[in-house]
């Protein structure tokens, strides 16, 4: 391993200027948990590397409208806030299970971003929470959807010394939840072998007690769908997102379009399943067989869509019947 | 190349000499020859390199010693009082035995410790949490997890 | 109860203190003047020719001391159990661990570096990476001085007349069932540093299971580099787990002592955890038929099986795993007519070696899932065959084991009482519950000539005693065992008694530890050496106090007479007297244990251990049937142990071996219990381990008639 400087400039200018001096081949490190195994492997082998840890404009975790979260946050900090667990459920689902305490102590979420590993599990949040990611340039800052962020694997729309400055999320209304489901052979320190993240925003015509208490009581997901018939539980809007089932993180969007404005019921539920696994291209790896993520996709979605409606319906109230999964 | 750089490891003020490619690890086992931290990955999946910086539970493995500048870093030498009298959580550790080919102790005693420092009664939820970094191969982490809740007090 | 001081208490381990504060040495931690690193490369293919091999770059990087490739290797020396191994190969590699170069150098990251800088040229050929079809006729040879891929060993054992008891039952399961590698894992990698004294002497910094017999094996290696009539000295550092991956000696450690004679400089070498992964070897993967029947009541009439391990591309003593797979083959339930033969494949794969149990885990996976196949197809609960079938105290099995106490029975109902079996079982609900027994030996273990282990206690001026044992300690605790059994003879504290057990300069003779022998083997040893000890203790204070020996008692560290309470003496004084007397005497005394077991004799009948273990596990799972995955609720272990020595150190035991698959016997049931447990909760079974999600659902589909 050759040496190299590590700089550790105090304002996204000053690294940006530092790229520049290295004539590109500086690598920006944040948490490091990438980058230093990286190094360690002998996959990189960076002129210098320009740390982005000590930035303090990249610190910055705002809730007052939307939510606005700087790229250096560190993925703890947002498990942690008690805004994105309950207001953005998804990411507080995925950023708690990412690594070990240890890992999330220090890797940021724009580490996790910016690697653009189809695994990375805060992929599928932003991609259903409609973030758009904000980067700064020599020519200022400009901002992308994320789905537009990500181009392929280890891949993103980032300009030769850009630093992605952090990501913007509106604010949604309080018939409205996320999840983000992890599915993994270990329950810690396991990369994921698919994620499945839902955002649904549901119409209430009624009190809804039905479902509430069926959510409260039933252990038979069939049964509470059929709950959920009845009582004519709209599905007012709705995106679904997928992780490690293609090259990059992805929108189901047929499923999202044939779910949208629908009473949601089993039938229904097993067809969005079914659109999302038909639109996904797994592979096989030692992580999963194809055959098993494209099942899982049907199987997740389908639970990831039915516990964001319980958040919904029970935003104080989480725990389930221990039986449902 | 190298560079002076000064932090704080258990108490003491530290400068040294680093070469900007080292993580704290490596200082710590060959430059200050304070063994007690573990390498037993080096890409932070088994947590027996665990220290704890401001804070919080860190993987030194992966943590750049250019990093540590300035900063407050507790190690395994740093626990045990200076005459010789074993910190609460290291004594739960031996008395629970919880210990067996103890590689991976000083780090699970430094996620212990984190947790215990900043939660001094926590939920059982938060002991898993506070360990789930850290891999044992000898105990099945019964006796690590009844060693935690010991020494907060739980038993 | 029976007035123990130290035996049977939940004493903390000795050597924790160490471990918790960071002070304990370990192999990656030792350091010596003038320590250079060694790295070893190794091949890019599982089978392949060495076209060219230049490590002349290599060699003329600053900081290099050394650079050795298989034209190193003195009188082409070979190692392992079939000493079919070179340390370094030449002309062509066999697997993709196979070590072809090597280098020493100021440091690790300069001989990092000079690895890279070794040019080799390879010609792929292909490879045979199933044991089935390296047996196919035909099928091109691993060793090509060999004339079969499989090996020359003679695994078979035959009881009775399996044919006609075949014949005789009323209901015969019949299945395959498969098992995987699995890596032992150690936190601590593996490692060593090789150091030669100016006559050539050896010594190595190590972290075996087995100082004796590596000291024997380094010692061949010498006399194969040239170097006659030398010493070699053991020296273990603080083991970072062992489970059975130390249980021989590598190619690492040879290639460490030929870089040490090469530089005149310590040498060393510890893996990385990629190595420790690449360059380890596992657990024999097996392959195994079995079928076994029973009358219509559920007795057992016979069990049949036949096995092929895949051995990898070379031999290790793991080689011999199929001697302890016959324990439960032979022995675990009352089966009157056996028949078993094991063959050892050569392959392109890792070669594998012993791992906790000892080959016992693989069989009892096909002899428990099949019980309970042949439970169902007799119409008997899973609880009920094996309580028909269970071993009884003053039984003689088909090997001769002489079973003296069993408590399987007992643990089987505590299972049962514990798990809510009868409310549980068969609901189908994709919940069940699911038992495997095992049997192991527990009273040592006869696998090698001697099955012995040598103490020596020396007590010192002040009444400090040292017990000098042979017995290494892996984190198991026989350093804290041995303590107190000595303890309590001595009647002296147990933090008075020092526990030296790494060094070969110094210590007796063991075996190695295996065979979850060595609280049984070093205990039993440790105990004569003491009461050798005291017997000289107590003359020496009854000349002094004037009371005849049978009247003196010691306790707290002082000898009284039991007559007359003010006739009494501390240890440390009669020590004194005894030294300080002209003429005097140093107060040692030494013993060996060789337990009464014995060998195998050819047809591998033997009493193997003085002592069998027996216990239950039983399991609770909930399988989700959307996704495959098992989850599991309860597991209980019950233990037939004997009288422990330290409750809390075997409880260590149990749960971690629990975990690996679940001390030793602890993890033999784990993987049929769990199989069992699924097939009860939905109705597959899964043959093949590890039980994947993927496995569990592609079967629930195939039996719903889905396709995957």
């Amino acid at each position: 391993m050759g040496s190299f400087e590590y700089y550790k400039p105090e304002s996204i200018a000053e690294a940006m200027a530092l790229m520049e001096e290295s004539g590109g081949k500086g690598v920006y490190i944040a948490g490091g948990t990438d980058v230093m195994v990286l190094i360690r492997q002998r996959k990189l082998s960076p002129g210098c590397l320009i740390s982005l840890r000590n930035i303090g404009d990249l610190a910055y975790l705002d809730t007052s409208s939307g939510l606005a979260i700087g790229s250096g946050v560190t993925h703890n900090a947002i498990a942690k806030n008690d805004i994105i667990q309950t207001k953005y459920t998804a990411l507080a689902d995925a950023t708690s299970k990412v690594g070990s305490l240890q890992i999330r102590n220090i890797a940021t979420m724009g580490g996790n971003i910016c690697n653009a590993a189809p695994s990375a599990d805060t992929a599928c949040p932003l991609l259903v929470l409609d973030a758009r990611v904000v980067m700064a340039g020599k020519n200022g800052e400009r901002s992308v959807p994320i789905d537009e962020f990500f181009l392929g694997p280890n891949r993103v729309a980032l300009r030769p010394g850009e630093i992605v400055k952090g990501f913007e999320m509106p604010a949604f209304n309080e018939r409205t939840g996320s999840a983000y489901i992890k599915h993994t052979r270990r329950q810690a320190m396991d990369l994921p072998m698919l994620g499945v993240a839902a955002r649904v925003t549901i119409r209430i015509d009624g009190d809804q007690i039905g479902c509430r208490d069926a959510l409260c009581g039933i252990e038979n997901i069939s049964d509470i769908l059929k709950r959920f018939e009845d009582e004519k539980l709209v599905c007012e809007d709705v995106r679904i997102a997928m992780g490690v089932v293609a090259p990059r993180p992805m929108r189901a969007k047929k499923a999202e379009g044939a779910l949208k404005g629908r009473v949601i019921s089993e039938v229904l539920l097993q067809e969005i399943g079914e659109i999302a696994a038909s639109e996904c291209q797994p592979r096989d790896s030692i992580r999963g067989e194809a055959w098993y993520r494209r099942d899982m996709v049907k199987v997740l979605t389908k639970r990831a869509i039915l516990r964001v409606v319980d958040r919904i319906i029970r935003p104080d109230d989480t725990i389930w019947p221990e039986r449902l999964w | 190349m190298k560079k002076e750089i000064t932090f704080i490891v258990n108490n003491e003020k530290i400068a040294i000499e680093a070469d900007p490619k080292w993580t704290l690890l490596y200082v710590l086992r060959e430059v200050l020859e304070m063994t007690g931290t573990k390498e037993g990955c080096g890409y932070g999946e088994c947590g027996a390199c665990t220290v704890i910086i401001d804070g919080q539970a860190v993987n030194s493995c992966l943590y750049p010693v250019m990093e540590a500048e300035g900063r407050n870093i507790l190690t395994i030498e740093g626990l045990m009082t200076k005459d010789g009298e074993l910190d609460p959580i290291q004594k739960a550790f031996v008395d629970e035995g919880a210990v067996q080919c103890g590689f991976c102790i000083p780090g699970m005693i430094m996620s212990a410790k984190a947790l215990l420092d900043r939660k001094p009664k926590p939920t059982e939820d938060e002991i898993k949490e506070s360990i789930e970094g850290n891999l044992c191969r000898c105990t099945g982490y019964v006796k690590i997890t009844d060693a935690i809740r010991s020494a907060a007090g739980g038993r | 109860m029976d007035g123990l001081k130290f035996v049977g208490k939940r004493i903390p381990k000795k050597d924790a203190p160490l471990k918790a504060t960071g002070e304990a040495i370990y192999i990656q931690d030792l350091k010596l003047p003038g320590m250079l690193h060694g790295k070893i490369l190794y091949s890019k293919y599982p089978h392949a020719r060495i076209l060219k091999l230049d490590t002349s770059r290599a060699a003329a990087l600053p900081g290099v001391k050394a650079v050795l490739t298989g034209a190193d290797v003195p009188n082409n020396f070979k190692f392992g159990f079939m000493k079919d191994n070179p340390p370094l190969k030449s002309g062509k590699v066999l697997s993709t661990r196979d070590e072809i170069a090597a280098v020493a150098a100021i440091s690790q990251e300069v001989a990092e570096e000079a690895i890279d800088l070794i040019d080799v040229e390879y010609e792929e050929l292909p490879g045979i990476f199933d044991p089935l079809e390296a047996m196919q006729e035909g099928a091109s040879l691993i060793h090509e001085e060999l004339k079969s891929n499989v090996l020359k060993l003679p695994w078979k054992f035959v009881h009775g007349d399996v044919e006609a008891s075949r014949k005789d039952s009323a209901f015969i399961a019949e299945d395959s069932f498969t098992t995987q590698w699995v890596t032992h894992c150690c936190l601590g990698t593996s490692g060593c540093v090789a150091s030669f004294d100016v006559g050539n002497n050896l010594t190595m910094y190590s972290n075996t299971q087995i100082p004796s017999l590596a000291q024997n094996d380094f010692l061949e290696a010498l006399k194969a580099f040239g170097l006659k009539n030398r010493r070699v000295r053991i020296v273990q550092t603080t083991i970072g787990g062992g489970f059975g991956s130390k249980l021989d000696t590598y190619a690492y450690e040879y290639i460490a002592i030929l870089l040490a004679l090469k530089t005149r400089r310590p040498v060393k070498l510890v893996f990385s955890r990629e190595e420790e992964f690449l360059a380890t070897s596992p657990r024999q993967p097996t392959i195994t038929k079995i079928s076994q029947g029973c009358d219509k009541d559920g007795k057992l009439t016979f069990r049949e099986i036949e096995m092929v391990l895949d051995n990898g591309a070379y031999t290790s003593w793991g080689a011999t795993t199929p001697s302890v797979m016959m324990v439960p083959i032979s022995s675990l339930y009352k089966v009157p007519n056996v028949k078993y033969t094991a063959k050892c494949v050569y392959t392109n794969n890792t070669y594998s070696q012993a791992f906790r149990g000892y080959g016992n885990p693989q069989a009892t996976f096909a002899i428990e899932s099949c019980l309970d196949q042949l439970a169902e197809k007799a119409g008997v609960d899973p609880v009920e065959i094996r309580r028909i079938n269970a071993n009884e105290p003053g039984e003689v099995t088909p090997q001769n084991f002489r079973i003296t106490s069993c408590g399987m029975k007992e643990c089987i109902d505590e299972v049962v009482k514990r798990l809510d079996w009868k409310n549980k079982c068969g609901r189908g609900d994709g919940r069940g519950v699911g038992m495997a027994s095992l049997i192991h030996v527990g009273g040592a273990a006869r696998v090698y000539k001697s099955d012995g282990c040598g103490t020596i206690i020396k007590v010192d001026d002040n009444g400090k005693v040292d017990v000098i044992t042979g017995s290494s300690e892996i984190g198991q605790g026989s350093d804290t065992i041995i303590a107190q059994i000595v303890a309590e003879v001595l009647g002296v504290s147990i933090d008075d008694i020092n526990v030296i057990n790494n060094d070969t300069d110094v210590c007796p003779w063991d075996v190695g530890v295996h065979a979850s022998r060595t609280t049984f083997v070093a205990g039993n040893s440790a105990l004569g050496a003491a009461q050798k000890i005291k017997a000289q203790i107590m003359d020496i204070a009854a000349k002094t106090l004037s009371e005849p020996v049978d009247a003196l008692d010691m306790k707290d560290g002082v000898i009284f007479s039991r007559n007359d309470k003010e006739k009494n003496i501390p240890l440390g004084k009669v020590l004194r007297k005894a030294h300080y007397t002209l003429g005097g005497r140093m107060l040692v005394a030494e013993n060996f244990y060789d337990p009464p077991n014995e060998n195998f004799d050819q047809t591998f009948r033997g009493n193997l251990s003085v002592a069998y273990a027996y216990g239950a596990h039983g399991v609770e799972v909930e399988v989700d049937r959307e996704t495959g995955q098992v989850k599991i609720l309860n597991y209980v272990a019950a233990h037939d142990v004997g009288k422990a020595i330290n409750p809390m150190l075997l409880e260590g035991q149990i749960y971690g071996g629990g975990l690996q698959g679940i001390g030793e016997p602890g993890l033999v049931p784990t993987a049929p219990a769990i199989a069992n447990a699924v097939y009860d909760a939905v109705g597959v079974r899964i043959k093949d381990l590890p039980i994947t999600p993927e496995k569990v659902l592609r079967a629930l589909k195939e039996k719903a008639g889905q396709k995957t």
